[in-house]
């Protein structure tokens, strides 16, 4: 029984590293632009769709990885850009711009990729299975997706907490105001925290594709899943993304393994508890 | 003597910052009690406490001896506060009839009628429009607030913290930004309201505050520094020195 | 009521009374559809153009009401008025327990109205031995009252027309009253409504009720119409098309959310029949939508009048 309680700690543990690269992009793009991004889930398809073409052409799952990401730098932009610039920051607007430039995205994904669960292929030195003590056997691959995981979050924080850049933007996120009248191109600053929120989510694309497939509705499966981490760790802040995207990945693999018909409920459950008692979030400031 | 308000001790700190240090205050019933001092020195957030806009970090309230330190807005209003806001606050997407007329129903159980339109209480239309009346509305009733000057829109404010025939009224600086001829008009309301309705006003302007006043406390970095009469208040040196610097 | 709105509103109610005698089966069905859905959005359009939260989660008091009957009906055995009853009890309840998501505003108010609106899709999805997973509940008959018993596709329209005719008059009354005035207080500045001695948060949830009793009204009529229900009756586009209704026809109003109703299904009819990418259209219209006319086609005809009037 305990080899089994393990096994489904690593599987969350590994969903929650895919969902903390997906959810950090979105919680920083909203504390520090004040914007609600819901084309995320899109994003991930996207980068992983174009991650998986690459793969296929040069066989390279790095360049793949790399690919992926630019390629959603570079749509992510355009839409800041041209679209989401307009409607500054009534959230109303941005969930209904960022939707429908989701199902645009999406549409064309399923046109060009087709409708069948596609896997991006693991590169041959991160296949196999790992033995681990117990006698359990485990794909290579999940244990590579959480130490990237944590390297990711963890570079991330150090960028956070321990730069000049860092600093700017966590001030930013508590007040922007602030942070323009110091001078700072603000402008710049959020282009380019957008472009490593956008390159973080086409990344987690290609990852997750090697061990979730892509299929159409995918977009919306890890968005949302994505938008339970940011609630439970609270908007805005990272910490409480990395904090939410362990707690939620961990029910999601449980949840799965011991009630798989209900699985859902349990993601259900911390989030009302959490409204009962702290609407704001784990880590988030007043609502 | 009722006491009308009564507040104990009160402290109220954001982050590091403390904004109401240890204030104490004790208005009876019946009493104008005009609260002064520089910007920053604490008073809206004082009133923010006492009205319960926001929860004080130590301390505590009394409206007429009953202790309000927990209870939210809407209790107290229900109490007999009624209270104005330093940025006006009323609301813009509806008339001044209707705003008026939520202040009749606000705490009444009217508020839960769902089965019959407003327009056919006859009585809180009436109230609407007597009160509207009073603060010199009574023309722009069925105009969208959005359309009211700056001037007017403090005057709807009066009017809605009136309507609920509040026993204690705090009103944060009733007068900013308005016009002399308003600001005048602003104070002979005040001034010509009854004496059974007590009063708390935060006030900037020294003449309207000295002319309106039973009572004036003097606030300074989040401290009482002095309480007493208009006339005593005003020739003192201390007084003098944090309003107008050294003398 | 103006003299040129009463002929219009008349204008209207005769062309939604002769419709049948005109149109075809197909065009009766879109019809009813579109009725349907506008009911749907104006349940959303009583949070959003009213105490002004977005919800998106309506498509699960829609659901969990339309499976209920199905099931009911279905499985159970059970006649139209218990199992049409009980479908709006269940959206209801749900209505009860997902108003918790009212002790949050703004964006956070969003996103958990998503998250929720998920948990019911994810539920619908897997629980398969109940709601019969992605294949969901079929041959659900005819709604029948006693001896009268709906026979076709008209006469379920018409059946339609009356609910919405009845729904809207009553939506009117509660609109305009001393509930409805309050929402929109709290929607203008609920500080303010706060000191004035209302609990906004009481006020809130139980405009998150009932407007979950009207979706979950809309989700009893849709199933009687599609005679079968499946998770897409929960799924986030639902609870966001809904919403999108209510803004592209005119949220605020009684007729703008029936009006979004039939230019998105209508478009999407349309551009389906000869573009197979029409989820991209909506996609744009979405875009346009938002960019170019937030206020809705109600809205552009009140500045087009102002306009004309100045």
């Amino acid at each position: 029984m305990t080899t089994s309680a393990i096994l489904q700690a690593i599987n969350g543990t590994s969903l929650a590293a895919l969902l903390f690269l997906v959810a950090s992009g979105f919680t920083v793009t909203f504390g520090l632009m004040r914007v609600v991004n819901m084309a995320y889930g899109a994003y991930y398809l996207l980068g992983g769709y174009v991650g998986l073409s690459i793969m296929r052409a040069t066989g390279s799952f790095a360049l793949a990885v790399v690919g992926g990401g630019a390629a959603v730098v570079v749509a992510g932009y355009l839409i800041d850009r041209f679209l989401i610039h307009y409607t500054g920051e009534n959230h109303l607007a941005q969930v209904l711009l960022t939707v429908g430039i989701a199902f645009v995205i999406g549409d064309l994904a399923l046109k060009i990729w087709g409708g069948d669960s596609l896997k991006v292929p693991v590169p041959m030195a991160l296949r196999g299975a790992m033995e681990l003590p117990g006698g359990l056997v485990y794909p290579a691959f999940r244990f590579v997706l959480i130490f990237f995981g944590a390297a990711v979050a963890g570079a991330l924080w150090l960028l956070y907490t321990r730069t000049q850049i860092g600093a700017v933007v966590r001030a930013g996120v508590d007040d922007r105001e602030q942070v323009a009248a110091t001078g700072i191109d603000v402008d710049r600053l959020f282009v380019m925290v957008s472009a490593v929120a956008s390159f973080l989510a086409g990344m987690a694309g290609v990852v997750g594709g090697a061990f979730l497939t892509l299929y159409p509705g995918a977009e919306w499966e890890i968005l949302i899943v994505a938008l339970v981490v940011v609630i439970v760790g609270g908007l805005g802040s990272l910490g409480g993304a990395m904090i939410g995207a362990l707690v939620v990945g961990l029910l999601d693999a449980y949840g799965r393994w011991l009630l798989p018909e209900f699985s859902y409920f349990v993601l259900f459950g911390p989030m009302a508890v959490l409204l009962l008692f702290r609407p704001q979030g784990i880590a988030g400031r007043e609502a | 003597m009722t006491t009308a308000v009564e507040v104990e001790s009160l402290v109220k700190e954001f982050g590091g910052l403390r904004a109401v240090d240890h204030v104490s205050l004790r208005v009876p019933a019946g009493e104008r009690r005009v609260l002064i001092g520089p910007n920053g020195a604490g008073k809206t957030t004082l009133f923010h406490c006492v009205t319960g806009t926001l929860a004080p970090t130590a301390g505590r309230v009394a409206l007429f001896g009953r202790d309000v330190t927990r209870l939210p807005e809407y209790r107290r209003t229900a109490l007999g506060m009624g209270r104005t806001f330093q940025i006006s606050n009323v609301i813009a997407d509806l008339t001044c009839a209707e705003n008026v007329m939520l202040a009749a129903v606000g705490t009444s159980p009217r508020k839960w009628v769902l089965h019959r339109p407003m327009g056919t209480f006859g009585d809180v239309r009436r109230t609407a429009e007597a009160n509207l009346d009073l603060v010199g509305l009574a023309a722009r009733a069925e105009d969208p607030v959005r359309r009211l000057s700056y001037g007017e829109r403090r005057q709807l404010e009066l009017a809605l913290a009136l309507t609920a025939r509040p026993r204690v009224l705090f009103l944060d600086e009733p007068c900013a930004g308005l016009s002399p001829s308003e600001r005048a008009r602003i104070s002979r309301l005040i001034a010509g309201l009854s004496r059974d309705l007590t009063l708390l006003m935060i006030e900037h302007d020294m003449d309207v505050a000295l002319g309106l006043a039973d009572r004036v406390t003097v606030l300074h970095r989040g401290r009482v520094i002095l309480e007493g009469a208009p006339g005593e208040v005003q020739r003192n040196p201390e007084v003098r020195e944090v309003y107008f610097g050294h003398v | 009521m103006t003299r040129g709105r009463l002929a219009a509103g008349a204008a209207l109610a005769a062309a939604a009374l002769l419709l049948p005698s005109v149109a075809g089966p197909f065009w009766m069905g879109l019809v009813t559809q579109m009725l349907v859905f506008g009911l749907l959005a104006l349940s959303v359009d009583l949070l959003l153009g009213h105490a002004g939260l977005f919800s998106i989660c309506h498509g699960s008091f829609f659901a969990v009401a339309a499976y209920t009957v199905a099931i009911l009906q279905v499985r159970y055995g059970v006649s139209t008025l218990p199992a049409a009853a009980a479908g709006l009890a269940a959206g209801t309840l749900l209505g009860l327990v997902f108003g918790l998501a009212v002790r949050t505003r703004g964006v956070y108010f969003i996103l958990i109205t998503i998250a929720f609106g998920y948990v019911v899709w994810g539920v619908a999805h897997r629980w398969s031995s109940f709601t019969g997973g992605d294949n969901g509940v079929t041959n659900v008959p005819f709604p029948a009252l006693g001896g009268l018993r709906v026979e076709s596709h008209t006469e379920y329209y018409y059946l339609t027309l009356a609910v919405v005719a009845l729904v809207a008059l009553g939506y009117r009354v509660v609109i305009r009253s001393p509930f409805g005035l309050a929402l929109r207080g709290i929607r203008g500045s609920e500080t303010r409504m706060r000191t004035l001695g209302f609990d906004s948060n009481r006020h809130l949830y139980a405009a998150f009720v009932l407007s979950a009793a009207l979706a979950s009204l809309a989700g009893v009529m849709y199933v009687y119409y599609n005679r079968f229900v499946n998770p897409v009756a929960a799924s986030f586009p639902v609870s966001v098309e809904a919403a999108l209704m209510a803004i592209v026809g005119g949220s605020g109003t009684i007729i703008g959310p029936f009006l979004g109703s039939v230019i998105i299904l209508g478009l999407r009819n349309w551009v389906s029949s000869f573009f197979e990418l029409y989820a991209a259209v909506m996609g744009i219209v979405f875009i346009v939508a938002v960019l170019w006319v937030p206020e809705g086609l109600v809205g552009l005809a009140a500045r087009a009048r102002r306009r004309s009037q100045a």
